[in-house]
């Protein structure tokens, strides 16, 4: 019986251990050792960089000559995209392509291996490939406390170029290596920026779906293998016996992987991991309980127990794990998965992560699927290139910059994305698998988002901390289950920000991001899709942050220039890196002047409507729909309360309240001796006869005052009304806090007014085609470039409180209030702003920011540079 | 880039508008037409998403055994997760009262007067089940078949093995309620590993329905037409040297296509042509049907124009914003039903009329059912239950007039002809004439697919 089982056990080892037609064996390619080769010699040829020489001797097979040299400004670029994410500028170009000195090129690359935003650009790689996001997804989507200084943590590896084996040992066991630390602990936050499911349909299921997500990351991000297959079965098609996925899975097993509280998400308390504010892993048994297989992968069918140990697919690393020290608190199980992966003669750790970064030079890996060096991979175009790579990278102490270097140090590198002949290469090798020539590449989402800002001027380049949150469309957000609290932008000075410090959310990730590829991140990802869709398009076309980074653009060059053609030439200079040719400042000034023309003779329509009458009553009658004022038009009951109020507006909405102790009281000098209604904040409301607007662009305007002294909610005007269930999607204007103007619940954050509390003042507020605005005192307080979501506007309207909320009452004056069914130009609310504060003897604190689009020559600049960003070489990486 | 089609969208759209005649750009691209593994009529599907879980007891499963039973507990023997801990009630009747309709006699319940009338046309199965009693997790597992976030949705499979026949709409349109987006949110139309031109596109019913489909209001009209003409030549210029990129040239022309775009897709939504009586039908502008019915006749004019994929969702929030009738049957359900009983019913029939009821698969559910059992003693409401509930299907192919599967007497969980989310998304991946385990993208050294290794074709709705 036992001799039966040997020859059986034999028989089923063979079977593993050699590659047959459907399934790899021991002997599998990237099994098999890591040895140097050798560098090929090239005849003819001297001093060939042994990078050029292995892809040379493979051209030359094909009787494929490369492309030539790319030019200078071709290459300065592509490596800046490459090393920093960010367009050199027009200068940068210029001394690089016209520097005599032989070692400017290798100058460079220094210098943008020892940028800070090297470590942004590469961090971002390497979030992808352990599924990192900010939130946990499922019913809540909390955000993972502290996770973000994983996210630096990273950046600073990269920058400090941390070997990579030690890269990988403290994101597998920073808690429990020899020199442990706050920063190596806080790398553990690897094995928790998946999802976690606050709500699992069966507590005790999740935690094997919970092992699933660690073994998966770290198999496919370190080891290019899919050990995950392996949780119900052998493998199908590489040597990795069931077993083997509970071997490495009993790593995790000594974790907070025991249901627990749900506060701290999964992971261990501040006592367990030792540190407060990390979001880290850690072990909270020294011997864990038992493992056991389980038939098919099912919680519910365990079999038998299986010890921890390492992948059998490296026989000459399978040793047994040993103990931990007596005193030790943790297990040493990721310890020594951590020395297993980082062993130098590991055959997967050093090709898998030398592919990576080919892959991100090149734009295409030496095998093709960066998660998977098994047998159901691409095979390597250049394996014995590979090999040499990761030898080197082994020898050169692990270090990722070296690996860099050496590659965009390479003649195959700085080649032209032209050939002279490439139709007959195209015929021998379409996919350029070669590199016949260098991979023209569209820019990824971060890098283009980065670079718009980086052109208009805007980029901030603050490092680290807390992720920020963008200016979102409002109908972007309407996808979660609770609108107004699942995002708040962040304040606008963060959002200039890179886009490695933007918040990654699982459910909504921003839309110009994904786009434009940005990945759905919960599962590794080794290399992201590069669509050319039509959504790409409307994005760059229509999108406000494209816009508004054209706009700038516009203004920055037109202050800078003489004239509109030096203005031109500059904004291409800084979008493109170049002067524009004739022909293109031809074509350019010929589209310049068209706008221009376009848009005078807007403006010329628009102040023939506004000049057919000057006096305030008519020019601003056009689309006014409801006006009262306390001068005009009152009429008060034996006790001097508001009994009714007249709308001058022609419309026939007048005010009442019918029930006289809820009256406000009329003041005869309230507001610059002027009368108001007072509303004494308890229960003092009006009622306005029938709907005031129908449309969805409007513009509320009101003189009034704050006497509140809580920081409740209180409203001036409002058509709230829970019963007909429009508490989310009603029009109200108010105040709220100290003094933050609540415009509608969809445009309530970080529009503090100061100087508000006791005094009047001019609030107005809009919404419609040209975005929403909030003025206070002819000061643009906010502006957001998208109107707001769909209102309401059936419901009955009220002054003086929420709808019919019976709360949030005014306290305070209101003299005066107009609502328009139309969006009122920024010209319009300030000549209507500066009437009234004559009229109320008020101050103006600012003069209304114009927008700058108003004027037609800068519109027209901001056109051209809008189409420079559009254009296939902005967005296109030579 | 995992599946069998480059990343390179569309291109089969610019050989076919002659864009570049020269080039042989093929029928490659992702979202070309492509034939279907059966031969079916099947041209869309519209998914319509009873958010927070109807209660099968109440609306298409009736069970007169509960009255019988009314006050005692479900039996020891039954086992079942008491979703968030929640007090376990009693055994409770259908708050309602159902009655034949049609010429087959299924019964109905008074929360669906209208849809009752159609009755001949459902194919009812009253034995669906599916594996999570949350719903952030059994949306996502109604949506991509597993409970875990991260698969690609049905909406992008069905678009991922058809293509789209639209190039000016996106070809897979969720249209959410009002009062919010299911829980889990985007993950619920997400393409998962597979590229994001599969992605649901979230669309609006009035206005402008797609996100960034207008600029300022200055970038409108003429001057947006003059910046696109001068792109156009700043980016052939460009194109000269690199004459052989495929994907320029196809950047090139997706301009136009957003151009097109920007005036199809608002015209799509626009209800100004549709009679009188189309709108009153579907309870267009009468409380409270008129946002379940615009979207729903929406859904038709998608339909018409060749869009592949649409998901209504009825219900949006929390609790009894949707479905999720913990408080009161009767309330919530009496709410909801009365929001989409008569849109429901509208489609149905002008679909029909329409010729286009061949051609379009409309499947109705939740993301599970609910309990027969109340949160206490008295209490109106009923709490999460995914070991049995109903859904149903009309249209193409579909065996209408039907009944499929049987929960057990207490209509707490599947007995008869058990039918999971798996078997549910093969029978329809079939109905839209594919095979599920033939459908399958390449990814990470595995071949996957809706229904991973499960999942099994229904026959018994098959027509």
């Amino acid at each position: 019986m036992r001799a039966c089982s040997q020859i059986l056990g034999f028989f089923l080892l063979s079977l593993q251990s050699i590659t047959g037609a459907d399934r790899a064996g021991l002997d599998w390619w990237s099994l098999s050792e890591v040895k140097q080769p050798v560098v090929p010699e090239i005849s003819g040829e001297e001093n060939v960089k042994p990078v050029d020489a292995f892809v040379r001797n493979r051209l030359k097979e094909q009787n494929i000559k490369p492309s030539p040299p790319s030019d200078r400004h071709t290459l300065i670029r592509r490596l800046h995209f490459d090393l920093i994410g960010i367009p050199p500028s027009h200068e940068e170009i210029k001394d690089f392509a016209h520097s005599n000195d032989k070692n400017s090129y290798s100058e460079l690359v220094e210098q943008l291996l020892n940028s800070p935003r090297f470590g942004e650009r590469w961090a971002r790689h390497w979030l992808d490939v352990v599924r990192y996001a900010e939130t946990n997804g499922y019913e809540r989507d909390a955000v993972k406390p502290h996770i973000w200084k994983y996210r630096d943590w990273v950046i600073k590896a990269f920058n400090s170029d941390m070997p990579y084996d030690q890269f990988v040992t403290e994101q597998l066991a920073g808690d429990e290596i020899d020199n442990s630390s706050e920063s190596s602990v806080i790398a553990t936050g690897m094995l928790r920026a998946g999802t976690w499911n606050d709500e699992p349909n069966d507590a005790q299921e999740y935690k094997y779906e919970r092992l699933e997500d660690m073994v998966d990351v770290v198999s496919t991000a370190f080891l290019g293998m899919t050990v995950r297959c392996a949780r119900c079965h052998d493998h199908k098609f590489d040597p990795i016996p069931q077993q083997d996925y509970y071997r490495m899975a009993a790593a995790f097993w000594a974790g907070t992987i025991e249901p627990g509280s749900a506060a701290i998400m999964g992971g261990p308390s501040a006592e367990q991991l030792g540190y407060k504010e990390v979001f880290g892993w850690t072990d909270i048994h020294r011997n864990p309980p038992p493992l056991h297989l389980l038939i098919n992968g099912d919680p519910h069918k365990k079999s038998k127990v299986i010890e921890p140990g390492h992948l059998s697919l490296a026989p000459h690393l399978d040793r047994p794990l040993i103990s931990p020290p007596k005193e030790s608190r943790t297990s040493w199980r990721r310890l020594q998965l951590a020395k297993f992966i980082t062993n130098p003669s590991n055959p997967l750790t050093a090709r898998v992560m030398v592919n990576r970064i080919w892959q991100h030079l090149m734009g295409k890996g030496i095998v093709a699927t960066p998660n998977n060096f098994g047998f159901k991979s691409a095979r390597p175009t250049h394996p014995e290139l590979l090999d040499w790579i990761a030898a080197d990278f082994i020898k050169g102490d692990w270090s990722i910059k070296g690996v860099i270097r050496k590659i965009v140090l390479s003649e195959t590198y700085q080649q032209s994305s032209l050939h002279s002949n490439a139709e007959k290469c195209i015929e021998v090798d379409p996919g350029n698998n070669l590199l016949w020539r260098n991979n023209r590449r569209r820019m990824d989402a971060e890098a283009l988002r980065d670079s718009l800002l980086h052109v208009s001027g805007e980029l901030d380049l603050r490092m680290g901390g807390e992720s920020f949150y963008p200016e979102l469309a409002s109908e972007a957000l309407e996808g979660f289950s609770r609108k107004s609290s699942a995002w708040t932008p962040s304040p606008l000075k963060e959002q200039f920000r890179r886009s490695v410090y933007m918040i990654s959310k699982r459910h909504l990730l921003v839309p110009l991001m994904t786009a434009f590829d940005f990945p759905s991140s919960e599962k590794p990802c080794g290399n992201r899709n590069s669509t050319t869709v039509v959504s790409q398009s409307l994005a760059m076309l229509n999108n406000h942050f494209v816009h508004a980074r054209s706009q700038r653009l516009a203004n920055h060059v037109n202050e800078v220039s003489n004239s509109k053609k030096d203005a031109i030439v500059f904004a291409w200079k800084k979008i493109l890196g170049r002067a524009p040719f004739v022909d293109e400042l031809t074509i350019a000034l010929d589209h310049y002047n068209q706008q221009v023309n376009h848009f005078k003779d807007i403006n010329d329509q628009a102040m023939k409507v506004r000049g057919q009458s000057r006096a305030v009553d008519k020019v601003l009658s056009s689309g006014l729909r409801f006006w009262v004022s306390a001068d005009v038009g009152k009429t008060t009951d034996p006790n001097g309360k508001l009994l009714l109020w007249k709308d001058r507006s022609g419309n026939g909405h007048d005010v009442t309240q019918a029930d006289s102790e809820r009256r406000p009281i009329y003041v005869g000098k309230a507001i610059g001796e002027k009368p108001a209604i007072r509303f004494s904040g308890k229960k003092e409301f009006l009622k306005i006869k029938g709907q005031v607007i129908k449309g969805q662009e409007f513009t509320l305007l009101a003189v009034a005052s704050d006497r509140s002294s809580s920081e409740e909610h209180r409203e001036i005007i409002s058509n709230w009304n829970g019963r007909a269930e429009n508490s989310t999607s009603s029009l109200f204007l108010g105040l709220t806090g100290k003094s933050t103007v609540r415009f509608s619940d969809d445009f309530s954050s970080n529009n503090k007014i100061t100087g508000a509390s006791g005094n009047p003042f001019i609030l107005s507020a809009s919404s419609g085609s040209l975005g929403s605005q909030i003025n206070f005192n002819g000061q643009t307080l906010a502006d957001r470039g998208s109107s707001l979501k769909e209102r309401r506007m059936d419901t009955e309207w009220v002054i003086g409180q929420q709808g019919n909320i019976e709360g949030e009452y005014w306290n305070g004056d209101i003299a005066e209030l107009l609502v328009y069914e139309r969006q009122l130009e920024p010209q319009e609310i300030e000549s209507i702003s500066k009437l009234l504060a004559q009229k109320y003897n008020l101050t103006m604190t600012h003069s209304l920011k114009k927008k700058p689009v108003m004027d037609p020559e800068l519109q027209g600049l901001a056109s051209v540079c809008h189409v420079l960003l559009n254009s296939n070489e902005f967005l296109y990486i030579d | 880039m995992g599946g069998g089609f480059s990343g390179l969208a569309l291109t089969s759209l610019l050989s076919g508008s002659g864009f570049f005649p020269q080039k042989s750009l093929g029928a490659d691209g992702p979202l070309a037409p492509r034939p279907s593994h059966f031969n079916t009529k099947a041209k869309s599907c519209i998914f319509l998403m009873m958010n927070g879980g109807p209660s099968q007891v109440d609306t298409f499963d009736y069970k007169p055994e509960l009255r019988k039973y009314a006050g005692k507990s479900l039996p020891q023997d039954k086992r079942y997760i008491n979703s968030g801990g929640r007090r376990v009630g009693f055994l409770t009747p259908n708050w309602r009262p159902f009655r034949p309709g049609g010429e087959c006699g299924i019964l109905v319940s008074d929360y669906f007067p209208n849809i009752r009338k159609h009755v001949d046309k459902l194919a009812v199965i009253r034995s669906c089940h599916a594996d999570s009693h949350a719903h952030g997790s059994a949306l996502v597992q109604m949506n991509t078949g597993m409970p875990l976030i991260g698969r690609p949705s049905l909406g992008t499979w069905v678009t991922y093995g058809l293509g789209s026949e639209n190039d000016s709409l996106p070809s897979y349109v969720v249209m959410l309620d009002k009062r919010g987006g299911p829980i889990s949110g985007m993950p619920n139309w997400s393409s998962g590993f597979m590229p994001a031109t599969y992605q649901g596109t979230l669309f609006r019913p009035t206005g402008s329905p797609i996100l960034d489909l207008n600029g300022p209001k200055n970038f409108t009209g003429k001057a947006q037409r003059n910046q696109l003409n001068f792109l156009d030549k700043l980016n052939r210029k460009h194109l000269i040297a690199r004459e052989e990129s495929e994907e320029l040239a196809a950047r090139i022309q997706n301009y136009e296509l957003a151009y097109r775009m920007q005036a199809e897709a608002p015209e799509a939504v626009d209800l100004s042509d549709e009679s009188r009586q189309t709108l009153e039908s579907y309870g267009v502008g009468k409380f409270p049907t008129d946002e379940f019915g615009k979207n729903c006749l929406i859904a038709r004019r998608l339909v018409e124009r060749g869009v592949r994929f649409i998901q209504l969702y009825s219900g949006g929030g929390h609790l009894e914003e949707t479905w999720d009738a913990h408080e009161s049957i009767e309330k919530n359900h009496g709410r909801h039903g009365s929001e989409v009983d008569q849109p429901i019913a509208a489609l149905l029939e002008d679909l029909d009329q329409r010729g286009l009821l061949d051609e379009t698969l409309v499947v109705w559910g939740g993301e599970f059912g609910r309990m027969p059992f109340s949160e206490g003693k008295d209490a109106p409401g009923r709490n999460h239950n995914p070991y049995g509930f109903s859904m149903w299907m009309a249209g193409s192919g579909v065996k209408g007039g039907t009944v499929y599967g049987e929960t057990d007497e207490f209509g707490f969980e599947a007995m008869v002809d058990r039918a999971h989310v798996h078997d549910i998304h093969a029978t329809i991946l079939h109905l839209m004439g594919i095979d599920h385990e033939l459908l399958t993208y390449f990814h990470q050294g595995r071949k996957e697919s809706l229904t991973d290794v499960h999942g099994r074709v229904i026959e018994g709705v098959i027509a």
